[in-house]
């Protein structure tokens, strides 16, 4: 049986899966540009708490960089913590030995197409190592 | 309380798709069980054209078993440890979920028929599993049962005090995928909530 996973998975922020309507003309679709460079997505929610949830996502981050997936977060500039939880996440993730990820934010002020360009590059400009590759990905 | 940012400043109807963490990430998936590179277009696509927003559910078996976990039935995940590691996960987006319901947000559940985690009308039945994995192909059943974090979920949702969420599942893990069909069930249940029929709902499978 084949498997189609694309080995490669993006942390990305609320408001970029579920844009306000005031703000979804200034952002480029990032669902639509991670789902055409075969990333699957590990949502973060909106401001707020979250003390357990982001502890259960930081668990999940962990489980895939340590087995040969490629991690990336994609933030926004405006948003607090660029709607990443940086701060309380980095140190999750640090705490259970995982590299912080490469990220990439988003310009609400720069032109969606722009934008989306910018983060196509970066997708498609990122994974891991070939040894590591090899080693994993069967 | 906090409220949810992104349905509190959208302005059309509000209306929020809790989704199996696999429809958003198929790299959650058991080894050989991804159907797509990411993300499972068809039912984002069904969704957001209906103007659902997107709220993903953690992953129970990911977090639990790992990345390079077997492939496993009901039977063998209906354990006390891994069902308080779902009750535990349950507590995490619970708060999310109700904060969407009290503001007033129609909320539905997208699981994954089939699963033995997060199925919905259809979970993966194998009572004699267990030991090497060396079973032949397509020997277990598929039975109609929630599988063991989506009872988990609903029991705490319950435990809130909150209703019973209209639920269906993508019939990924169903033994033979058939995407056209897994299709025509989604749309069927998202219109048929459009007309006001519950169609088939949080009533038990």
């Amino acid at each position: 049986m084949n498997d189609a996973r694309g080995w490669r998975v993006a942390l990305v922020p609320d408001v970029l899966m579920n844009a306000p309507d005031r703000a979804r003309a200034a952002l480029p679709d990032v669902l639509h540009i991670l789902e055409a460079n075969r990333y699957g997505i590990l949502q973060l929610p909106a401001a707020g708490e979250h003390s357990l949830l982001l502890a259960v996502i930081a668990d999940q981050a962990a489980e895939y960089s340590h087995h040969g997936y490629a991690v990336v977060a994609i933030g926004v500039q405006g948003e607090s913590g660029n709607g990443l939880h940086w701060r309380r996440l980095a140190p999750l993730l640090r705490h259970r030995g995982v590299a912080l990820p490469p990220r990439h934010i988003i310009r609400p002020q720069i032109k969606a197409t722009i934008e989306a360009q910018r983060l196509t590059a970066f997708l498609t400009g990122y994974d891991l190592p070939l040894e590591e590759q090899r080693r994993w990905r069967l | 309380m906090h409220k949810p940012k992104t349905v509190m400043e959208h302005s059309s109807p509000r209306k929020v798709a809790l989704l199996a963490s696999c429809l958003l990430n198929q790299n959650a998936k058991v080894c050989q069980g991804a159907h797509y590179p990411g993300v499972v277009s068809p039912v984002v696509e069904a969704l957001r054209s209906r103007g659902y927003l997107l709220q993903q559910l953690p992953c129970p078996e990911l977090a639990f078993a790992g990345a390079r976990r077997w492939w496993a039935v009901y039977e063998q995940y209906d354990t006390p440890a891994y069902r308080a590691h779902c009750r535990r996960l349950a507590q995490a987006i619970a708060p999310l979920i109700e904060q969407y319901l009290r503001h007033g947000a129609e909320v539905i559940l997208i699981g994954l028929d089939g699963s033995p985690s997060t199925g919905v009308r259809f979970t993966s039945s194998q009572p004699d599993w267990g030991g090497r994995p060396n079973r032949p192909e397509d020997d277990w059943e598929i039975v109609p049962r929630r599988g063991i974090w989506i009872e988990e979920l609903e029991a705490e949702l319950a435990r809130r005090g909150l209703p019973p969420l209209p639920a269906t599942g993508w019939a990924l893990d169903m033994g033979r995928f058939d995407e056209a069909g897994a299709r025509r069930d989604l749309e069927e249940f998202l219109d048929d909530r459009e007309k006001g029929d519950s169609g088939e709902d949080a009533a038990a499978p």
